[in-house]
């Protein structure tokens, strides 16, 4: 029964990772391709944690995977917010070029 | 100010050795190592981040289901239509007023990069650029929830505009 979840709950976080792919690949820009990056990979990830906390041997492993997934979705939240900044302000100044000392 | 910090001290002290036990699964040996690394871990937290406010924790624990439910939500629409074949995208920007201390707004901006369909890019004066995958979806009807919610996990006063 476990097993059977197990390969359930990881199979649905694999397709999470390959949506994330395929919206990184097919969406038309970075911040549109950063949603794809940030949600579903962190969906993905939180599948696959929970289907291999079904066969932790000890509660340590599972607060071990349970830490993974909190600090990649920390990183995830964090990470997205400076890439998107970064872009805009890249976008913003290369348009001009008189622009680009100014930049931050 | 001195209770703020002694009280974020204490939370830390807590979280940290939480993190201390996890890593190395309660084993007798690592206890010693902790005892040096906990404290000092407490003390360069409060070094790079001065507590300000106490954190509500009550209101953060009670706010977590929420947020699983919206990044879950989240993970399955842009799965959805990165998978869909005819892709339906409608990217644009919107300035979100945003009336919460600097920290409250990076994690609010982190909490809405993971929520369905917005991405925080950082502030423009006071207001919050937020980037939406589909601008008519309504996704950005969340944003002035998730900062009322922020407000009251800070203990600040809520935004004006959470109509």
């Amino acid at each position: 029964m476990a097993d059977l979840a197990t390969v359930l709950l990881t199979a649905a976080g694999l397709c999470f990772f390959l949506a994330g792919t395929a919206g990184v690949i097919r969406f038309p820009d970075i911040h549109s391709r950063l949603h794809a990056l940030t949600k579903a990979d962190n969906l993905g990830l939180g599948f696959i944690a929970v289907g291999v906390a079904l066969q932790a041997e000890s509660w340590a492993q599972v607060a071990r995977l349970g830490l993974i997934w909190a600090l990649a979705l920390l990183a995830a939240g964090t990470v997205a917010q400076l890439v998107a900044r970064a872009a805009l302000t890249d976008r913003a100044a290369a348009p001009d070029g008189a622009k680009r000392g100014s930049r931050r | 100010m001195a209770a703020a910090t002694t009280q974020a001290a204490l939370h830390r002290f807590a979280l940290f050795g939480a993190v201390w036990i996890v890593l190395t699964s309660a084993e007798p040996g690592g206890m010693l190592a902790g005892a040096l690394a906990v404290p000092a871990a407490v003390w360069m937290s409060l070094r790079l981040l001065p507590a300000r406010r106490p954190v509500v924790l009550l209101r953060l624990a009670l706010h977590a289901p929420r947020f699983l439910y919206g990044s879950v939500a989240g993970g399955v629409d842009v799965a959805r239509r990165a998978f869909s074949p005819s892709m339906p995208l409608d990217p644009g920007w919107i300035a979100v007023p945003v009336d919460l201390p600097d920290a409250g707004r990076v994690a609010l901006g982190a909490e809405l990069s993971l929520m369905p369909g917005t991405l925080a890019a950082g502030t423009q004066g006071d207001r919050l650029l937020v980037h939406l995958l589909d601008c008519k979806a309504g996704f950005d009807a969340a944003i002035p929830q998730e900062a009322a919610a922020m407000a009251e996990i800070l203990a600040v006063a809520p935004p004006p505009r959470s109509s």
